[in-house]
């Protein structure tokens, strides 16, 4: 047997044969990795859940055509860019969207807001939307609260929704290309100055409840076919007033598939398919607005970097609403467990400190004897700081395992997820629990090293 | 006759203490000496000071012609191992660590561990079949063996033993001063600190402290003390001026040692 043979016998001899006290050190250091680690691993888990769970509530990002684009004819944004856009913005992270095709339409000769929707991805972006049956399909629509209520429609109920053209002219919608559906102001990323913007075209159904909550020029300038702007356009005049078309009430029939009750201003908006927008208009169009719900970092620079790309034709705004109360308790949780982890790592430490000067204590003697026997205090000092590690590794091997345990243990009982295990922690949990072990012992083996070999000789 | 170890007016010292005082004393290779006394004689403090332990007060400590106060702790260190095999009362063996393991502790210090020569060692003391045993399933006999195994291990000039028997029974006592006896036979020099007349009438020389000072020797084994004075050795003696002190070059011995400790000793009749 060499001498490392040797060293390594009398290691796995103290740490194996003195199970009782070694597991005092590994135990201490068990439960400092443990907690260390479950908090490290919620630390990382509970912002992405966090963000996620905000995200669910709505868009954080919209995307609208510029000006530019909607004067002319209102082509809105084409697949292609919509596409493109979504690369953009899946770059920077995960993210969901939702696009949206405003157009008014007329209720029983009343103004509404019409919106051609793909139901699954409204439904993917708006966990927080409570529907009253089912989604829009072919055929069936879903109607807002506050539209079912006016006109007294009930799931399965008809309804003869009528498209004009000229409620739709380019003046009337020039304002309303944006649409957050969110109940969150939106802003432009330049400047965050908070500049809100109309949602959707405002139906006269719906005055004051632009989508947005928001006034804008726009919102005043597109309500339906009874403001002046409207008659410019067009329309027949009739003693000197518009000529009422109040009692026009054709249009396409449609099922109420479902009622929509958000508390906000999509209750008062008619949710389509595209396809049934597009044949109830008989136009095939871009959609005027995409939601997204970005996982991006910095949204401030995917946003800045869309509105870059003025070739493009689109501009990207923040809801600051969403983004800025996500951001501010994620850095409260953050700070929060950060400060937990800190004064646990101080209480492992002097856990472990405590215990291993306990055991170096015990073994006043050993180490006497061993000085007796010719052992440097170096040499006495790396087999201690080695044991210690053992300890450290032992215990953080297996609390790094019991932390991961507690950590999905209590993701899946707040957050009702699991998370996966994330190895660069791990190691660095075992390696801390080493390191502080061995630091933990520095000062009682320092002591130990120090002993006069003579005591284990001086009884008498 | 070569001095293998020469003490020169050494005092141990602490406060107004005199642990030791005043001892001049030279012991040749090979030879057995006992150091006797009661509790607080400072045998131990001698015993320490002989092993590299502890430094004296006063006075030079010459191991092989080496001054010991010139030496610094790892130098001490380096002494302890290569010239000094202990043996302690309480054993001291490292509990966690099997018979064979206790003695191969010493080889790692020492030099390069060698299983099969520590199995010897335990062979020689007759714990051959209890190599692989820890402490705790020993007896004290076999514990005070494996300690003596660990201090012949790396072949030492000088064998130090405290109180080797204090805690042993007669059988295991008679195995221990045995093998003390075979050692001294090979020529390693043993010096042995105790309480018991048994063992210091085994040792060829014996001296007695008393509080400190130097109150009595005597030879037990004539030819021993024939050959030590024709190499010019001369008797052990303190410059400590105290009653019944062995301050001149006339021995003061005495009968018993446990009887002497007691009493202070008694003067001898040449």
């Amino acid at each position: 047997m060499t001498n490392t043979g040797m060293f390594f016998r009398m290691l796995f001899s103290a740490v194996f044969r003195r199970r009782s006290r070694a597991m005092m050190a590994v135990v201490a250091s068990l439960v400092g990795a443990a907690t260390l680690f479950c908090l490290a691993m919620i630390c990382i888990a509970v912002p992405q859940q966090m963000n996620e769970e905000m995200r669910a509530y709505g868009a954080n990002l919209i995307v609208t055509p510029t000006s530019s684009t909607t004067s002319g004819d209102k082509a809105g944004i084409d697949s292609a860019m919509v596409d493109h856009t979504t690369e953009m913005v899946a770059a920077k992270g995960s993210e969901k969207h939702a696009t949206y095709r405003y157009e008014n339409v007329r209720v029983n000769a009343a103004p509404y807001v019409m919106a051609g929707v793909d139901a699954a991805q409204v439904k993917n972006l708006n966990h927080h939307w409570v529907v009253d049956g089912s989604w829009p399909s072919d055929g069936k629509v879903l109607i807002g609260r506050d539209i079912a209520d006016a006109i007294g429609l009930k799931v399965g109920s008809r309804i003869t929704i009528g498209y004009r053209a000229s409620d739709n002219s380019s003046s009337s919608t020039s304002g309303s290309t944006s649409q957050s559906g969110n109940d969150g102001s939106t802003s432009d990323a330049d400047n965050g100055s908070g500049n809100t913007t109309s949602s959707a075209p405002s139906a006269e159904g719906a005055v004051g409840q632009s989508p947005t909550g928001g006034a804008s020029e726009g919102s005043a300038s597109s309500a339906s076919g009874t403001s002046n702007s409207q008659s410019s356009s067009g329309q027949p005049m009739q003693d000197g007033r518009v000529s009422s078309d109040i009692m026009d009430t054709s249009g396409t029939e449609f099922r109420v598939a479902g009622i929509v009750d958000t508390g906000g201003s999509e209750d008062s908006i008619i949710y389509a398919t595209n396809a049934d927008v597009d044949k109830l208009t008989g136009v095939t169009r871009g959609v005027d607005v995409i939601e997204y719900s970005a996982g991006a970092n910095d949204l401030n620079a995917l946003v800045q970097s869309i509105n870059d790309m003025t070739s493009m034709h689109v501009k990207a705004q923040q809801v600051t609403k969403i983004t800025a109360s996500d951001t501010r308790i994620i850095t409260m949780l953050q700070t929060l467990f950060w400060i937990v982890s800190l004064v646990v790592l101080v209480l492992t430490l002097v856990g472990v400190g405590t215990t291993i000067s306990s055991i170096v204590s015990q073994r006043r003697n050993e180490i006497g004897l061993r000085k007796a026997l010719g052992a440097s205090s170096s040499a006495i000092g790396v087999e201690f700081y080695v044991e210690s590690a053992m300890y450290g590794l032992i215990g953080g091997l297996i609390g790094t395992a019991v932390g991961y345990g507690l950590a999905q243990w209590l993701c899946v009982a707040v957050f009702e997820r699991s998370i996966g295990f994330n190895w660069g922690l791990g190691v660095a949990s075992v390696l801390l629990a080493a390191l502080v072990a061995v630091v933990a012992s520095i000062p009682p083996v320092h002591r130990a090293t120090r002993i006069d070999p003579a005591v284990v000789l001086r009884e008498e | 006759m070569d001095m293998l170890l020469e003490l020169d007016h050494i005092s141990k010292i602490y406060g107004d203490l005199h642990a030791v005082d005043d001892l001049n004393l030279t012991v040749p290779q090979g030879e057995w000496l006992a150091i006797v006394g009661s509790s607080g004689s400072g045998k131990t403090t001698l015993m320490n000071m002989i092993g590299c332990m502890d430094t004296p007060s006063k006075g030079s400590v010459k191991l092989e012609g080496r001054k010991l106060e010139d030496l610094n702790a790892g130098q001490l260190a380096d002494v302890r191992k290569n010239m000094i095999g202990l043996v302690f009362q309480k054993f001291y063996l490292v509990p966690h660590l099997t018979a064979v393991e206790n003695v191969m502790v010493a080889q790692y210090y020492h030099s390069v561990v060698d299983e099969k020569q520590a199995l010897e060692a335990l062979d020689r003391v007759g714990l051959k079949d209890r190599a692989h045993h820890l402490p705790s399933q020993l007896s004290g006999g076999e514990q005070q063996r494996v300690c003596i195994a660990r201090a012949l291990i790396n072949d030492p000039k000088l064998i130090l033993a405290d109180e080797p028997t204090g805690n042993l029974d007669e059988k295991n006592e008679k195995i221990v001063l045995d093998l003390f006896r075979q050692l001294h036979e090979q020529g390693t020099t043993i010096i042995v600190v105790t309480h018991d007349a048994l063992v210091a009438s085994c040792a060829e020389r014996e001296i007695m402290l008393n509080h400190g000072v130097l109150v009595g020797e005597k030879w037990n084994d004539s030819d021993a003390q024939e050959a030590y004075e024709a190499a010019g050795g001369r008797p052990a003696s303190t410059g400590a001026q105290v009653e019944g002190a062995q301050t001149g070059e006339t021995a003061i011995g005495f009968a018993d040692p446990t009887k002497a400790a007691k009493t202070g000793g008694e003067e001898v009749a040449e």
